[in-house]
């Protein structure tokens, strides 16, 4: 596939993560991010919080991985060039069985060189990230 | 409150550090990326970040970390940077807004390696009130 087989308002892609506690301790370890509201319900309820809560950077990263992973899969020759988030609501990870993050991409921008992409990003029915948006340029 | 007549300055550009092998193995298992020496998309907010946390150290600036939380986050990547690139960090204060006594702290950060700017990173912080749950 190439991009000029893409269409405007088109999805290309929809993905769905699980997200365990051990997810988190994980990407906490490699990230060197240890605030404890991404480990310990305690203190997630001390700063307002229902629960613990995923690091917003941990949701970006999976939705990178589904743009990278629907460009691998389609054939697309494609670098990404810009990349951002809005960390509009919290993901909630309980304890017992984790949650799920959702990710639907469509083409918002189009031309011959480059595709932008739009997600909606959810989680337990809320949106996550929004907006969220990645461009691909052919290399 | 945040000091508004910081919009502009600069921190002293970071000391160059080598992204090693090991940490983008880590970061690329972690989100189940493929591992395979390219660094990851998000990976460089693990340097930008802690070059900005020098901010908290100045009293005259009066960033409380912890009433810091994230809002919005944008990369921009000039060029592919692989494992064993070495980087240094140069922060700039690009915006302080301040709405209903909280602040939005409007970071960017240069990523530069041996060849210049390799990566562009854009950080929005949302500072509470004091007072105020973070």
């Amino acid at each position: 596939m190439s991009l000029r087989d893409l269409a405007v308002g088109e999805t290309v892609f929809t993905a769905s993560y699980p997200v365990t506690r051990a997810d988190l301790v994980a990407y906490a370890d490699a990230s060197g991010d240890h605030n404890p509201i991404h480990q310990d319900e305690a203190a997630a309820k001390a700063a307002g919080l229902p629960d613990v809560i995923a690091h917003g950077m941990y949701t970006m990263g999976l939705v990178s991985r589904a743009v990278l992973e629907w460009a691998a899969d389609s054939g697309i020759d494609a670098r990404l060039t810009d990349f951002s988030a809005r960390f509009a609501k919290p993901v909630i990870v309980p304890a017992a069985g984790g949650t799920t993050v959702e990710v639907e991409a469509k083409v918002r921008n189009l031309d011959e060189h480059s595709v932008e992409l739009a997600m909606t990003v959810t989680s337990a029915g809320e949106k996550v990230l929004a907006p969220a948006r990645a461009t691909l340029a052919a290399k | 409150m945040l000091n508004a007549s910081y919009v502009g300055r600069s921190l002293p550009t970071t000391e160059p550090v080598t992204i090693t092998a090991a940490s983008v193995t880590r970061f690329a298992q972690a989100l189940g990326l493929p591992d395979d020496g390219t660094v990851p998309p998000t990976y460089l907010i693990s340097l930008t970040l802690p070059a900005a946390e020098r901010l908290i150290d100045d009293p005259d600036f009066g960033l409380d970390w912890s009433r810091v939380l994230h809002r919005d986050q944008r990369f921009a990547y000039h060029r592919e940077l692989r494992a064993g690139a070495a980087v240094s960090c140069a922060v700039t204060i690009e915006s302080i807004k301040t709405v209903a006594g909280n602040d939005l702290l409007g970071l960017h950060t240069d990523v530069r390696d041996g060849d210049g700017v390799a990566a562009e990173v854009w950080t929005t912080l949302f500072v509470a009130a004091p007072g105020a749950a973070a």
